[in-house]
C-alpha cells in the first residue's frame, strides 16, 4: 500500500541541511538513506532513472500542499524544470550523526553522479555481480565526462561514515 | 519507421528498427485484467507483479514471448526489454517506443475512441506523421545537462494538428480513463480483489467460493509467480463473479453482485462542490486552486473514517473514495526537459515549446477528480457525505 508520509520527507530535507536540489536528488538521498538502515517506510524501485519511490514523491507533493515543505520550480539552463526543496524545521539532535553526514555529503554531490551511486547499491542489492558494469551498461550517456568515477568516489566517501546497514563491499 | 530511416540515412530494415518494432508491439503485454485498475490492487498489496511494467519485463526476457524474440538473436529479448525500460543508449529508435509522438499514444487514442464511442479527441494522424521531423534535444538531470538524444519534432504546419493531438488526449481522460461509472466499477473491482486474496493469504480462501485450481486462487496464493499472474485477464475476472456472488464472505459475495449486475455506487463530485464553494465566480487562480486543493485533502480524510464507521455489519464498505490527475502537458517537459515536450522546430531551425506557440496549450490546466462513492440501500450516506464537504469547504474559506 502506498504510504504518504510527508514528515519522513520533512525530515529527509532538514537533516540534509534544510535545502535540497532537485527531485532525483531527494529520491536518490531517500533512497541511499534506506539502503543504509536511516529510513524505514519507503518501497524502491528501479527505474532507467535509478531507484524511485512512488511513496517519496507521493510524500514531498503532500508535505508542500500542507506547507510543511516548500517546492520552488526553476527552469534549467537545459531546458528541464527542477525543484528546489526546503523547510524550516530546527535540525533534531536525537537523529544520528552518520543521517546527517550522509544527507548532506549526497546532497553536495552532481546529480548524475549521485543517481549512479544509487544506482549501483540497487543493482548490488538485486545481486549483480558487477554493479558498476551494470550501471555503465544501463546508463551510457550518463556514464560519460568522469561521472562514474566520481560515483565510485562518492560511495566510497559514503562508507566512511557511521551507518546501521553498511554500503555493499562491490560498489 | 520511414521518418527514422531517413534520419538515419539507412534504406534497410536494420536491427534497432527491428528492435524498435518489437518493443512497440509487446512494452504491454503486462497488464493485468482491467490494467490499471489491477495495478492499484498491486499497490494495496504490495504486489509486483501488478506493475504491468515489472511484469511486461520478466515475460519479454523470460516467457514463451522471449523464446519467440531470440529467433531474431540471442540477445534480441534483452534488447527489446532495455529498450522499454529505456536502459542502454538512446537512439531515435526509442522515441517511437516512448515520446510525445510514440506509436503507443498515436495508436490508443485513435483506438480508445473507436472502441468507446467517444466522438471527441479525432487527431489527423496523415498530417502529424507527414510533418514529423527528427532532432536532437537536450536532456539533464535535476539543474545538470548531461547529453543530447535525438527524438521527434514537428515542422510549423503541424501546430493546429498538434494542438489538437495534445487537447485530444486530455480530452479522453474526463471522457473516458476516469469516466464517474467506469472508476466507480473499478473501485469496486479493487475492494472486491483486495479482499480475495487477504482471505486467502489468511487461510480463509474457502469462504471465497472458488475452487482451489481457479486462476484467482492461485494468484492469490503465488502472486509473485509470473505463470500465475499471466493467467489471469478479464474474461476470468468477468467468469469468476457467477461464483463469487454465491461467496460467505459479504463483501466479495455482495461486490461481485454489483459488478455482475451492475449495481454500482453513485457518485458525487467532491472537487467539483469544493471547487464551486471555494471560487464560485471561476477565478482560477493560483491561490483558489491550491485552496481546492487543501480543502479536498481534508475531506478525503474525514471520508477516510466515515468509511470505517458506516461499514456494514459484515464488515462491507459502504462508501469508497477516489483522486486522480492528469496534466495535459507538462511545462517545458517537466523534469524530463525538451524530450517530454512537444517541440516546434522554427523558421530559424531553433527547437521551441509548442506552448511557446499555442496559446490554447499554454492555458490548459491539470484535470483532477475527487469523488466519493456510496452504496445507493443508504441515502442517508448522501446527506453525511455532503455535510463534510460543506462543513470543511467553510473551514477552508
Amino acid at each position: 500500500m502506498l504510504l504518504i508520509q510527508p514528515e519522513l520527507v520533512v525530515a529527509i530535507v532538514r537533516d540534509a541541511g534544510g535545502r535540497v536540489i532537485g527531485r532525483t536528488r531527494l529520491q536518490k538521498i531517500a533512497y541511499l538513506l534506506d539502503a543504509v538502515g536511516f529510513c524505514d517506510g519507503f518501497h524502491f524501485i528501479y527505474k532507467h532513472y535509478g531507484p524511485f519511490s512512488e511513496g517519496v514523491a507521493a510524500s514531498a507533493m503532500m508535505g508542500v500542499l500542507l506547507g510543511h515543505i516548500t517546492e520552488d520550480r526553476e527552469q534549467a539552463a537545459w531546458g528541464g524544470i527542477y525543484s528546489i526543496y526546503s523547510v524550516d524545521a530546527q535540525p533534531d539532535y536525537r537523529v544520528p550523526v552518520g543521517r546527517c553526514e550522509l544527507a548532506r555529503r549526497a546532497k553536495d554531490s552532481d546529480a548524475v553522479a549521485l543517481e549512479l551511486a544509487a544506482t549501483a547499491v540497487f543493482l548490488s542489492r538485486a545481486n549483480y555481480d558487477d554493479p558498476w558494469f551494470e550501471t555503465a551498461i544501463r546508463k551510457p550517456e550518463k556514464y560519460k565526462s568522469g561521472r562514474l568515477t566520481q560515483a565510485m568516489e562518492l560511495l566510497a566517501e559514503l562508507k566512511q561514515i557511521d551507518v546501521p546497514i553498511p554500503l555493499p563491499d562491490n560498489v | 519507421m520511414s521518418i527514422v530511416r531517413e534520419w538515419t540515412g539507412e534504406n534497410r530494415m536494420e536491427s534497432q528498427e527491428l528492435t524498435a518494432l518489437a518493443a512497440a508491439l509487446v512494452h504491454d503485454v503486462g497488464h493485468g485484467p482491467f490494467s490499471h485498475a489491477f495495478e492499484s490492487v498491486g499497490n494495496e498489496l504490495g504486489l509486483k507483479l501488478a506493475d504491468h511494467e515489472q511484469m511486461s519485463d520478466q515475460l519479454i526476457r523470460k516467457s514463451e514471448i522471449a523464446e519467440i524474440l531470440r529467433e531474431l538473436g540471442s540477445g534480441f529479448a534483452n534488447d527489446v526489454a532495455d529498450m522499454i525500460k529505456k536502459d542502454g543508449w538512446q537512439t531515435v529508435h526509442n522515441a517511437v517506443v516512448s515520446s510525445q509522438f510514440d506509436a503507443d499514444r498515436l495508436d490508443y487514442m485513435r483506438r480508445d475512441r473507436l472502441m468507446t464511442g467517444t466522438q471527441q479527441s479525432a487527431i489527423d494522424l496523415k498530417w502529424l506523421l507527414a510533418n514529423l521531423q527528427i532532432a536532437k534535444v537536450p536532456v539533464g538531470v535535476d539543474e545538470l545537462k548531461f547529453g543530447e538524444v535525438p527524438t521527434f519534432v514537428i515542422g510549423l504546419k503541424a501546430i493546429p494538428a498538434a494542438e489538437a493531438y495534445v487537447l485530444g488526449n486530455f480530452q479522453l481522460y474526463p471522457a473516458v480513463y476516469f469516466h464517474k461509472t467506469t472508476r466507480g466499477a473499478e473501485k469496486i473491482f479493487a475492494e472486491l480483489l483486495v479482499r480475495l486474496v487477504k482471505l486467502v493469504r489468511d487461510e480463509s480462501g474457502s469462504a471465497v467460493g472458488l475452487e482451489a485450481t481457479h486462476p484467482l486462487m492461485k494468484f492469490a496464493k503465488a502472486p509473485d509467480d509470473v505463470g500465475t499472474v499471466v493467467n489471469l485477464d478479464d474474461t476470468v475476472i468477468w467468469g469468476a463473479l457467477p461464483q463469487l456472488r454465491e461467496s460467505e464472505d459479504q463483501l466479495v459475495k455482495s461486490f461481485a453482485v454489483r459488478l455482475q449486475d451492475r449495481k454500482l455506487f453513485k457518485c458525487i463530485d467532491i472537487r467539483v462542490l469544493v471547487y464551486h464553494g471555494i471560487d464560485p465566480k471561476n477565478v482560477a487562480d493560483k491561490r483558489h486552486i491550491e485552496l481546492t486543493d487543501k480543502c479536498c485533502e481534508k475531506i478525503l480524510d474525514k471520508l477516510g473514517t466515515l468509511k470505517e464507521e458506516k461499514r456494514t455489519a459484515d464488515g462491507v464498505p459502504t462508501i469508497l473514495t477516489d483522486k486522480a490527475s492528469r496534466s495535459p502537458y507538462k511545462t517545458g517537459g517537466g523534469s524530463r526537459g525538451p524530450v517530454e515536450r512537444i517541440n516546434v522546430q522554427t523558421e530559424g531551425g531553433d527547437l521551441i515549446d509548442l506552448k511557446q506557440r499555442s496559446d490554447v496549450v499554454a492555458a490548459l490546466r491539470d484535470f483532477k477528480l475527487v469523488r466519493a462513492y456510496y452504496d445507493p440501500e443508504y441515502p442517508a450516506l448522501k446527506d453525511d457525505i455532503l455535510a463534510i464537504v460543506k462543513r470543511e469547504v467553510a473551514a477552508c474559506c
